[in-house]
């Protein structure tokens, strides 16, 4: 997981049967000087599966690659990305 | 998951007997713009995708890459790396629309 | 496995099940040079590992679903703390 700051969020018109009613966020990862010193520098941005109901503005764990799939169990579900948990707080 | 616009389609007589009947579409990712975040912008790259939902040309769609995009009923058995996974309706950035599908003047 | 400094710690309150009761550290993954390598990532730790530990860790999912379950969307795992930090 990388850290990640939500900005926005994607809706669908159409979805996949396995993601209908499903939220989509979109994150950018924060990098070193951007955790550390706040800096405005961030990563790529990711679409993000959400069902923890993040808001603009928040920092969550960034769960990717077929881990981000994990969650649904046996039932197959094409997701690459998954906002795993949503941070309270940094220590440093 | 990006987001991507619908460029092309990709049509192969030869190819993997898994492969028959199934679409594949060029797409181009695009981006957040960095600076202002009030537009999409290109990225100049392009991907060759599946396609379940019947996206269009010019259409703006949602991408699940890597060994995720095995991961529905149609698509377990195929050797692809991207699929769609749904077509977009909007992006809104801070509780801003920046792109409408109804209003696609993104193109 | 890869070596990196644990630069912080993170709480959650809201988050998957599967991450109840874990650790995470903020590790930022180093590059041959000691530079860093990407952004920094969460790992989850069993060892007590701390702010400014090196640490070795995994980006191996199946180590870390062996600990806190098959549905965990967690990845990266501390398995060492190297003795010449």
């Amino acid at each position: 997981m990388r850290i990640a700051e939500v900005i926005g969020r994607v809706t669908l018109s159409r979805a996949h049967p396995s993601l209908k009613g499903s939220r989509f966020l979109i994150a950018l990862p924060m990098p070193l000087e951007a955790l550390v010193e706040g800096s405005v520098k961030r990563g790529e941005e990711v679409i993000t599966y959400d069902n923890l109901g993040a808001g603009v503005g928040a920092l969550i764990g960034l769960s990717e690659g077929r881990e981000a799939a994990n969650p649904f169990g046996k039932t197959k579900t094409p997701i690459d990305a998954y906002c795993a948990c949503l941070i309270d707080k940094l220590y440093f | 998951m990006f987001v991507a616009r619908v460029t092309g389609s990709v049509v192969a007589t030869q190819k993997l007997a898994s492969m028959t009947g199934h679409k594949l579409l060029t797409v181009e990712p695009y981006r957040v713009d960095e600076k202002s975040r009030d537009r999409l912008v290109p990225t100049g790259r392009t991907f060759v995708v599946v396609d379940t939902l019947g996206a269009g040309i010019d259409e703006m769609v949602l991408i699940c890459q890597g060994s995720s995009a095995r991961l529905t009923p149609e698509t377990e058995k195929l050797p692809i790396d991207a699929v769609i996974i749904g077509l977009v309706d909007t992006v809104d950035i801070g509780g801003k629309t920046i792109f409408s599908n109804r209003n696609n003047d993104q193109s | 496995m890869q070596l990196g400094r644990v630069i912080g710690t993170a709480t959650s309150t809201v988050k998957h099940p599967t991450f109840q009761g874990e650790r995470l550290l903020v590790v930022q993954l180093e590059l041959a040079s000691g530079n860093p390598d990407g952004e920094p990532v969460l790992a989850f730790d069993r060892l007590g590992a701390g702010r400014g530990d090196r640490v070795l860790v995994t980006n191996d999912g199946l180590a870390l679903q062996e600990q806190l379950g098959r549905t965990t969307p967690g990845r990266w795992s501390v398995m060492g703390l190297p003795d010449h930090g």
